[in-house]
């Protein structure tokens, strides 16, 4: 198997992150997006936050955490490790999309989906009502019994 | 690029350690929230959560029949999917698990909504249905939580030092900054980013527009009532405003022509 690294964002930062969970072994980055982190002005609160999630995430495991621009910063870790693919969960941002396109030039990057709570196709509805009538069925129904079930999408 | 220490023992020292390796990054004091970060306390709440009630004392700003894992939820931390099974397993169906997990619907709509609509979901999605002022800029009274309105102040002080605010006191503060402030919801919005724990792009700016009518049918608004229901009367038992002065205290015929007459 090539030499691979999962990398943690602020949309997925469990110890059972479906990435994480992939590669036990891999070494793992959460990164604190400097140039975003500069202009949204946050509270230490919020990063704060951040920083004790990642931690437990990232514990009994080769796991580390920087500031810096997200990828270059991962670029720089891939190299370090010697590799080519990075495991990561999806988010909707478009800033992590971006990331995405970026680090695609030069790495095989494997995207994971968490499990939706319900199965949607097409445009988003208007309104939340028209949501919730077609999907309030399958919203109520479990499909497990909790903590936790995760599948893998695609690279 | 740097990277940052993992290993300090105790929270304290995390937290003054984290305040030097991110300078530049944060605004404001180095003050921890109340919440935990992590799954192991995120587990703790979702099996301390008791959804039975919920439709009924979710509303309620004092009393909170509500799950606090919102921060959890919205860094992925838990899942959509697991709270939901995890609860649908362990109550018999009823209105208040219903309502909990419609609420979790909410949070898979907004997502939706900025899947398709990207960077958008910051700027209005319709036109306003009423005449907004959109003056730019938190006024300071707001910045301080010294609007001299107890409701409000109550609410903003718990947002600038827990990073929490509970969901109708939200609805509250958006509404007075936009509609009896004027103020744009934009910085609103941009104002519960930065302090709230659960703050998301998607969620956090689509509700602000859900206020404002960009993205809704009506704007929302509120009144006096309201509040005291939804309080069991006890901000309004302390408010210097409520014998004289109170924005709020009018019916919402009264209120919509003052608040939206062009």
């Amino acid at each position: 198997m090539p030499n691979a690294i999962v990398w943690l964002h602020g949309d997925s930062l469990s110890s059972v992150d479906p990435a994480l969970l992939a590669l036990p072994e891999a070494p793992a980055i959460f990164v604190f997006d400097e140039p975003f982190l500069q202009q949204a002005r946050l509270s230490f609160k919020r990063l704060f936050f951040l920083y004790e999630s990642a931690l437990e995430a990232l514990e009994g495991r080769n796991g580390f955490v920087y500031r810096g621009e997200v990828v270059e910063t991962i670029r720089t870790f891939c190299l370090t490790h010697a590799a080519d693919e990075i495991h990561v969960t999806t988010s909707v941002a478009p800033r992590f999309n971006r990331y995405v396109q970026q680090l695609r030039r030069q790495f095989k990057v494997v995207v994971y989906q968490p499990q939706p709570l319900v199965h949607w196709r097409g445009a988003a509805p208007r309104r939340f009502s028209a949501f919730w009538r077609r999907v309030e069925t399958e919203a109520l129904r479990p499909t497990g019994s909790g903590p936790q079930a995760y599948t893998e999408q695609s690279s | 690029m740097m990277r940052l220490q993992t290993d300090q023992p105790t929270r304290a020292e995390r937290a003054a350690y984290l305040a030097e390796a991110l300078a530049g990054l944060y605004e404001g004091p180095v003050e921890l929230a109340p919440t935990p970060g992590g799954r192991r306390a995120a587990l703790r709440r979702l099996r301390d959560f008791d959804p039975r009630d919920y439709a009924r004392t979710r509303n309620d700003v004092v009393r909170r029949g509500v799950s606090l894992l919102s921060p959890y939820l919205r860094h992925g931390i838990l899942g959509l999917a697991e709270v939901r099974d995890f609860l649908v397993t362990r109550f018999a169906p009823g209105p208040g698990l219903a309502k909990f997990v419609n609420e979790l619907a909410w949070r898979a709509f907004w997502q939706l909504v900025y899947a398709e609509k990207g960077e958008a979901v910051h700027q209005d999605l319709e036109p306003a249905k009423v005449s907004l002022r959109r003056e730019r800029g938190v006024p300071a009274d707001v910045e301080q939580a010294a609007t001299g309105l107890v409701c409000l102040d109550t609410a903003l002080r718990e947002l600038y030092t827990d990073g929490y605010m509970h969901n109708h006191a939200r609805m509250w503060v958006a509404a007075y900054l936009q509609h009896w402030r004027g103020i744009d919801w934009r910085d609103g919005a941009a104002l519960f980013y930065r302090h709230l724990l659960d703050g998301d792009p998607a969620s956090n700016s689509l509700s602000w527009q859900w206020i404002a009518s960009t993205f809704s049918h009506k704007p929302y608004f509120f009144n006096r009532e309201n509040v005291e229901r939804f309080s069991g009367g006890a901000y309004c038992a302390t408010c210097p405003l409520a014998r004289e002065g109170c924005p709020f205290d009018a019916s919402y015929e009264e209120l919509a022509v003052r608040l939206f007459a062009e």
